[in-house]
């Protein structure tokens, strides 16, 4: 199931949307860059830990300040076209 | 509509403008071309230029050109050139060594890396003609670096020109001081309003369009003038230059095609040399207003902006 | 093209991140063939060679870019094809074009030396496609002998998923006298079929717009159709071209364009009649005060290339009956569909959609 429990600013979008892409990015270069090549791998993996960390606060900020609605087997995820946040849950 | 008629009596004729004449032929218009040429420009209404090449006319050619109001463009090598209404010179040395009629207008072709001299040119000949058209040979060449040094260079020759003007002087150089009279675009128009009729007989919009090919005519004397797609050479359908007040820049339709590829549209540089151009006339035009009255209600308004390509998101 | 020239284009435009030419926030690397996925090796290797030179460098367009194809689909379920999907999923736009009915398709799309139609390969992987791509949609460009299977292939396309069809006349000099009334009545055909079976409902066909067939101002509506000259094209030996439609492979009548290599960059005094042309200076008067004006479109390519004379700057004008036939249809379309949900009290259909969720 999936409902609107919220929206965010086009700012504030455009925050995560980057993070999202550059997630994105991440992971797909992580499949063809290998320990040989040191110093872009290094920088890749803490690039990962670094990203997925904003990404994290980015919810949890987001959610502290608009106060959406939530459930324990559900996720939050955000339409970029509309800056709504739907949960979506498995009933 | 045609205003114009270019009458090139010869092959090796001078150039007076951009084009570089790299004809290896020395054909002359034939005697009956000429003739039908002239009627042509009579019977459409037209001012004929003609234009000559630096060695003597056969015998005969004098007496039909006049026969019609006209304007004489000579090299100042060829021997009738003090009957010139216009003087092409192709160097400095050429121009010094030039004893010009105060009637004649200059027209000084020069490359880039020669433009230094130009302010010692406008001392030399101030009072000894009519008017200086300065031509820049490889303007499409210009590098950043030579758009600061053109800057400069016309700095001095607007406190020159400057100077001139407020003592009353007729200071006549076309970089600087025809914009200072302008309101609205005064071009080339070659294809619009100008046509020039070459040695063999066909009709082009300019000389160096002949000279590029031949082949690419715009009809004959014996069809009439047939310029395709003929707005391209007007103004309203260069989506560059209607946007532009550098009124008096040349908007060479040869030169737009050789850079750009479009007879409508400028290259960069050409865009740049005339902006530099214009906001030096600015610059004149302020310093005159304050020195006294100036009669022409022209506006060279301050700009951001050199090529105005960079403004089109604007228009 | 061999992966030195790949490489060194890539090179060339990474390294002038700041040149007004490559200053935009996005880059899609669009390949294109002939059909791309028979080099999915050196696709492979170009991707990946974008991919780790973007991060390298810290290019902004490592946080935005996509990497499109154009396919015939016939190797779609290679599992090399499949595999280079997955490792860049999130990244890839993917069209497969598919014209329509078995007998339509077949009409154009047949194996080198041989009569047999490629359809029957494409459609079966035209399950996983929409697997994989759920949103995916069709290109489909029509010819003066397409036009007798135009409502059919449509109404095929639907069938099978594909629920967005983007479709197109094209803009060569083909049409015959009464194409456009044939054409008419496809399109009037196929809009009573699209609402009377409440299609509308989860498919587009591109044909139907709402705005076109009005008259454009040249004041407020005097931009540029076309892309050409905004993308930069590369050819397997390094020229660019303002569009692929300006290289010589491309061309009937007229020289190619070349704006530059990838040796000596981009000539950008080439690029300016591009960048500066306007509707209102290409066209004729007749164009620019019709009626219909409003989505006629207009390809540069081949305004060059059935120009009178070398330029960019003259619009070809052979669709104009095709458009004109479009929009009547196209007013037909409205009329009834709105008409329809009149007398039903419905709402309007809003236009559909694809959300982008993370």
């Amino acid at each position: 199931m999936k409902k609107i429990v919220g929206q965010v600013t086009v700012e504030e979008k455009n925050e995560i949307q980057l993070l999202f892409e550059r997630r994105n990015g991440l992971n797909e270069l992580a499949k063809i860059l290998t320990p040989e090549n040191d110093a872009l791998y290094q920088k890749l993996v803490k690039d990962m830990g670094e990203t997925g960390t904003k990404f994290q606060q980015w919810w949890d900020g987001m959610a502290d300040k608009y106060q959406w609605e939530g459930t324990v087997d559900g996720h939050w995820e955000i339409n970029f076209e509309t800056c709504e946040i739907f949960l979506v849950t498995n009933n | 509509m045609l205003k114009y008629l270019v009458i090139q009596l010869a092959d090796d004729a001078a150039s007076y403008c951009h084009y570089e004449n790299v004809s290896k032929g020395v054909q002359f218009i034939s005697v009956e071309n000429l003739k039908t040429a002239i009627r042509f420009g009579m019977v459409e209404n037209l001012n004929i230029q003609f234009i000559y090449p630096k060695r003597a006319l056969p015998d005969g050619y004098a007496e039909i050109i006049e026969t019609i109001d006209h304007t004489k463009i000579i090299p100042c090598a060829a021997p009738n050139s003090k009957s010139a209404d216009i003087v092409v010179c192709n160097s400095i040395e050429e121009i010094e060594g030039y004893n010009f009629d105060k009637e004649q207008i200059v027209i000084l072709r020069i490359y880039r890396s020669e433009v230094n001299e130009l302010p010692r040119i406008y001392d030399l000949l101030k009072g000894k003609c009519a008017r200086l058209n300065v031509v820049l040979r490889d303007v499409e060449k210009f590098s950043e670096g030579d758009f600061e040094d053109y800057k400069s260079l016309l700095a001095q020759l607007g406190n020159k020109v400057t100077t001139s003007l407020i003592e009353g002087g007729n200071a006549q150089l076309n970089l600087l001081t025809d914009r200072l009279v302008l309101n609205t675009m005064n071009n080339c128009n070659a294809g619009d309003e100008v046509v020039a009729i070459m040695p063999n007989g066909k009709f082009y919009p300019c000389a160096g369009f002949y000279y590029d090919n031949p082949n690419e005519d715009f009809g004959d004397l014996m069809r009439g003038v047939q310029i395709k797609k003929r707005q391209l050479f007007k103004l309203s359908y260069a989506p560059i230059c209607r946007h532009c007040d550098a009124y008096h820049c040349r908007r060479c339709a040869w030169l737009n095609r050789k850079t750009t590829l479009e007879v409508n549209t400028p290259s960069h540089e050409q865009c740049v040399v005339a902006h530099l151009e214009r906001n030096e006339s600015g610059r004149i035009l302020s310093s005159i207003r304050e020195a006294c009255e100036y009669e022409p209600e022209t506006t060279i308004p301050e700009i951001d902006y050199l090529d105005p390509f960079e403004k089109r998101k604007e228009w | 093209m061999s992966f030195e020239v790949a490489k060194k284009a890539i090179d060339y435009i990474l390294d002038n991140e700041n040149d007004s030419n490559f200053a935009t926030e996005s880059v899609i690397w669009d390949f294109i063939g002939g059909e791309p996925f028979l080099e999915i090796d050196l696709i492979e290797q170009i991707t990946n060679y974008i991919k780790s030179e973007l991060y390298r460098r810290n290019h902004h367009w490592f946080n935005s870019y996509r990497l499109n194809f154009t396919t015939n689909g016939i190797n779609y379920d290679n599992p090399k094809v499949q595999q280079y999907i997955k490792d860049n999923y999130t990244h890839i736009g993917i069209t497969i074009t598919i014209d329509g009915t078995k007998r339509k398709h077949d009409l154009n799309r047949v194996y080198k030396n041989s009569s047999r139609g490629s359809y029957d390969d494409v459609v079966k992987n035209i399950p996983l496609y929409l697997s994989q791509f759920p949103g995916a949609s069709t290109k489909v460009t029509i010819s003066s002998e397409d036009i007798p299977y135009i409502k059919e292939s449509v109404l095929h396309l639907f069938s099978l998923g594909i629920n967005e069809v983007n479709i197109n006349c094209v803009f060569e000099d083909v049409w015959k006298d009464g194409d456009e009334l044939l054409f008419e009545n496809q399109l009037i055909e196929l809009a009573d079929e699209i609402i009377d079976n409440k299609l509308y409902e989860g498919n587009v066909c591109s044909f139907y717009n709402e705005n076109i067939g009005k008259p454009l101002s040249t004041t407020t509506s005097d931009q540029n159709w076309c892309g050409a000259g905004m993308m930069l094209s590369i050819d397997a030996q390094g020229n660019f071209y303002p569009c692929t439609r300006f290289a010589g492979y491309s061309l009937r009548n007229k020289k190619p364009i070349i704006i530059g290599n990838i040796r000596d960059g981009i000539n950008n005094n080439l690029l300016r009649p591009f960048l500066s042309l306007t509707r209102s200076s290409q066209s004729t008067d007749e164009c620019i005060n019709c009626d219909y004006a409003y989505g006629c479109a207009w390809c540069q390519g081949e305004n060059y290339d059935a120009a009178d004379t070398p330029t960019i700057y003259q619009r070809a004008t052979a669709i104009c009956k095709m458009h004109k036939a479009r929009v009547r249809a196209n007013n037909y379309y409205w009329n009834k569909l709105y008409r329809k949900l009149e007398l039903e009290g419905a709402e309007k259909p809003a236009e559909k959609s694809f959300d982008i969720n993370c």
